[in-house]
């Protein structure tokens, strides 16, 4: 079941690369174009989705649809295909449709700019300037869909395990360094990853079925799997077409059960142990209820020897921004979660029952590098920290969640809370209560003070003189946005208290 | 001061200003952008004087945006960088904007017109020339996106622009897009005319950003937003050296504003993209229509046609009618939808309560339902 991806920047090189080294470990040889190709014949425009990227298009709700059938596509037709044998996958960024998969060998293999001008000169009888600006674009779109479809860099180095370079080392060379490479213990599927690349496959394959099915065709659906569980949310406009999503799912492989949650959008919840009789837990349910959000289960297992391991576990890149629909997957090597009293089934079972049920997924990691690999995920709405890195002291515990917070912030530019300030921010309570009348309060001395003394108030802003129009444009620019926080303020919370943001 | 520049504020007009706002709010949330559209025109019709209507507006338009954009930044909406560079020909653009208009104020007493008349004029004239535009383009732009269920729009001009390559260009990071230089300062200097002009910066700045640099719409929509915070504290200051804000009117329409706009961003959860365009297309045109009906009467003011000016009262009316139709359609058909969320909302939690265990954990062997 052994996998090998490799990212090319050169496709004569890579497809020469690619095919020796299948030789040599008796594994399947697959390229992008031929994926492409099966995608096409399926009914994936795959064409329309290519020109909506590079040419820089805003992307429809029906494209998001089918780039997120593509992306599945991709992954069903590696994983199937490395089920089945060894796999060697030449394209773009393949391993990125292959998320939570450790055991996937990630190469890149460069090539040297100026000979690669020189060829598509010779290639396409071009003048150099000309085959240089074509190669430079050509790279140009690689990135580009490489930044829309998984919102990486493709020239990051972090995302492949070795680089090769083609001006330096022979096809024959590359592939006996990389045969010896693939033998290595972290590149050999374990348990774990072979459950996970089944649950990758089955999420897939549902998403596929989904997207084929013309009663389902235009529904934006997240789809999750975990050990053959398979949980989908839609949103609350596709309610109508939902009740038929158990009828074109079954009888898939492989799947044990099927939840269906109507969700606007999710919440993610990271948490060491779950519990679903806390008072946080209750308020995490009301939010959710209030904005008809799923509930995404993370479970953040602190790894405290691994704070200085550069590769925690990797999130999967969460899709591109146009879309709310894609695969969700759970990391391999999950501490088994029931035997250390996690609450993850309960609490899953509470969500379920009010309907709020989302993904679940464990992560090892220290934490902050754990932030560090976070993609920018935006299909969340809200990000809730509860009690992690329970092992530490008190006031470390206090420090590493803290700074959790603040990473996640920045890295995922969408709000990022703790437990403790749910309340606070998002549901209304006895401080909302204050802050509403005070506001409330502000908002009429505003409004009286401005007509009482209206008059007065006219004459001196359109009072003539230089050093009074300079006043009055201080006095306007002073006021208008201390009115707007004021009314605004007020407005918030009324409308926060009828349960409409 | 109050019945020669500003106009009297009774208990009706307060009413009607507000509700202006809350309407403008609605769509403002709803479309993305604007509502100046709507309450601008609004405003003038009460009896409001152009430029104190435009310069109300504008300054009411800063404090929005300023509480806008912060909540837009939260969600990774707003590239600063592309904000920023626009902003440097907006102002010069609003700058342009307040002196030609200051110049048109004037205009009316010096051969006996009504005063104001002049500026009334051009600011109806551009209104319904750019807005035409506008809302043709976008319900062009809705038709299309109907027909072919994968496209966006249109992208032609961002491909001409990149053929021509226009140096020095600038990588906008959260955008993700390549822009020339030149191509921006263009773009900003019109977005701030205008915005300057007829309040109305918004509906220029969010197309050219999608249309003309390829922008994301969210990214468009966010930016423009981050822009009209800058913009709106200038043309605020602007027109406040000038003594031509009414502060009154600037509360009223925050009192209505501020409470709609939530209204209206909520109604864009629940409805699809392509009828959010064609209802926004729609409207503005309506908007458009209700402006030009209006100005055979500025131009009988300045003594250009003839006809008698008990007709101005019918125009004026009909207009007032014509906008006040198609802003609080477009607000009502929003609340519709809004209302229709809700309830479906509330079906569907009960369908999921009465349900629960056993249909909503469906077993995909034998006991599915």
């Amino acid at each position: 079941m052994q996998i090998i991806c490799i990212s090319r920047e050169s496709v004569r090189y890579g497809r020469q690369l690619a095919e020796k080294l299948a030789q040599k470990l008796g594994y399947a040889c697959v390229s992008r174009e031929e994926l492409t190709d099966l995608a096409t014949a399926q009914g994936i425009p795959v064409g329309k989705i290519e020109t909506a990227i590079l040419k820089r298009q805003n992307i429809s709700e029906q494209l998001a649809l089918d780039m997120d059938r593509f992306k599945a596509f991709i992954s069903a037709s590696l994983c199937g295909r490395a089920i089945s044998g060894g796999i060697v996958y030449h394209g773009r960024t393949g391993h990125l449709v292959l998320p939570g998969l450790t055991h996937v060998l990630r190469v890149r293999a460069i090539a040297d700019f100026e000979e690669r001008v020189t060829m598509n000169m010779r290639r396409m009888n071009l003048a150099w300037e000309k085959a240089r600006a074509y190669t430079e674009d050509v790279d140009e779109d690689r990135r580009r869909w490489a930044r829309f479809m998984y919102n990486v860099n493709w020239d990051n180095p972090a995302l492949y395990d070795i680089t090769i370079n083609s001006a330096h080392l022979s096809v024959e060379n590359s592939a006996t360094l990389l045969t010896q490479m693939a033998q290595l213990p972290e590149f050999q599927p374990t348990p774990a990853s072979r459950r996970v690349v089944k649950d990758l496959l089955l999420g897939t394959r549902c998403r596929l079925a989904l997207g084929k099915d013309e009663r389902t065709r235009d529904i934006k659906v997240t789809v999750s799997v975990k050990d053959g569980d398979v949980s989908v949310v839609y949103l609350p406009r596709h309610a109508r077409q939902a009740p038929v999503i158990p009828s074109v799912l079954e009888g898939l492989e492989g799947m044990r059960s099927l939840v269906c949650t109507v969700a606007t959008t999710n919440i993610l919840y990271i948490q060491e142990r779950f519990d679903p009789q806390t008072e946080s837990f209750g308020h995490l349910v009301e939010v959710a209820e209030k904005w008809n959000a799923a509930v995404e289960l993370l479970r953040l297992v602190d790894d405290p020897e691994g704070s200085e391991r550069e590769d925690a576990e990797p999130l999967p890149a969460t899709g591109a921004p146009a879309e709310t629909g894609g695969i969700l997957e759970d990391s391999p090597d999950m501490p088994d979660c029931e035997d250390q009293g996690c609450g993850v089934p309960e609490t899953l079972q509470r969500l379920i029952q009010v309907g709020r049920a989302g993904a679940v997924r464990t992560l090892v990691g220290d934490g902050l590098a754990v932030a560090g690999k976070l993609a920018r995920a935006e299909q969340y709405s809200l990000v809730v920290v509860g009690d992690v890195f329970l092992s530490r002291g008190a006031a470390v515990r206090k420090r590493l969640k803290r700074d959790l917070v603040s990473l996640l912030n920045e890295q995922m530019r969408i709000p990022v809370i703790g437990t403790e300030d749910l309340k606070e921010q998002y549901l209304f309570g006895a401080k909302q209560w204050i802050s509403m009348v005070f506001y409330a309060a502000a908002t009429v001395l505003l409004y009286a003070g401005v007509f009482y003394f209206q008059e007065g108030i006219l004459e001196f802003l359109a009072a003539p003189g230089t050093t009074r129009r300079i006043l009055s444009a201080v006095v306007v620019g002073a006021f208008a946005p201390f009115a707007a926080i004021v009314i605004g303020g007020f407005a918030h919370n009324a409308l926060k208290l009828v349960k409409l943001e | 001061m109050i019945g020669e520049l500003f106009v009297p504020i009774t208990w009706s007009i307060a009413g009607q200003v507000a509700l202006l706002g809350f309407i403008g709010g609605i769509l403002s949330g709803f479309i993305g952008s604007g509502g100046a559209f709507f309450m601008t025109p609004g405003m003038m019709n009460l009896g409001v004087m152009g430029p104190v209507a435009v310069a109300s507006n504008i300054t009411h338009k800063f404090g929005k945006a300023l509480v806008g954009s912060k909540k837009h930044g939260e969600l990774g909406n707003v590239d600063k960088k592309l904000s920023l560079f626009m902003l440097i020909t907006a102002a010069a653009g609003i700058r342009l904007a307040v002196w030609v208009m200051k110049l048109l104020t004037g205009s009316g007493d010096s051969h006996g017109a009504v005063k104001g008349a002049g500026a009334d004029l051009y600011i109806s004239l551009v209104f319904v020339g750019v807005l035409t535009l506008v809302s043709l383009s976008m319900l062009r732009d809705a038709m299309g996106s109907g027909k072919d269920k994968g496209a966006g729009p249109s992208t032609r001009i961002v491909d001409f622009l990149n053929k021509l390559r226009l140096y020095p260009t600038i990588y906008f990071p959260v955008a993700d897009v390549n822009v020339s230089l030149w191509v921006i300062l263009i773009c900003g200097l019109a977005t701030g005319y205008l915005a300057g002009t007829i309040g109305v910066g918004g509906f220029i700045g969010v197309p050219a950003m999608i249309y003309v640099f390829g922008v994301p719409a969210a990214v468009a929509a966010g930016s423009e937003l981050y822009l009209a915070m800058f913009m709106g504290a200038f043309g605020a200051l602007n027109y406040a050296f000038e003594g031509m804000v009414d502060i009154r009117l600037t509360l009223l329409l925050f009192a209505g504003s501020l409470f709609g706009v939530y209204i209206g961003a909520y109604g864009t959860k629940v409805v699809r993209e392509v009828f959010i365009r064609l209802v926004t297309a729609v409207i503005i045109l309506l908007c458009v229509i209700s402006r030009a009906i209006v100005i055979p009467m500025y131009l009988q003011q300045l003594g250009f046609l003839g006809f008698d000016p008990s007709w101005n009262a019918w125009l004026n009316g009909t207009s007032k009618a014509m906008l006040y139709v198609s802003g609080i359609a477009g607000g009502v058909l929003i609340l519709v939808f809004v209302f229709r969320a809700w309830l479906q909302r509330r079906q569907i939690q009960a369908s999921l309560t009465t349900q629960i265990p056993a249909p909503v954990v469906q077993r995909a062997a034998g006991s599915a339902t």
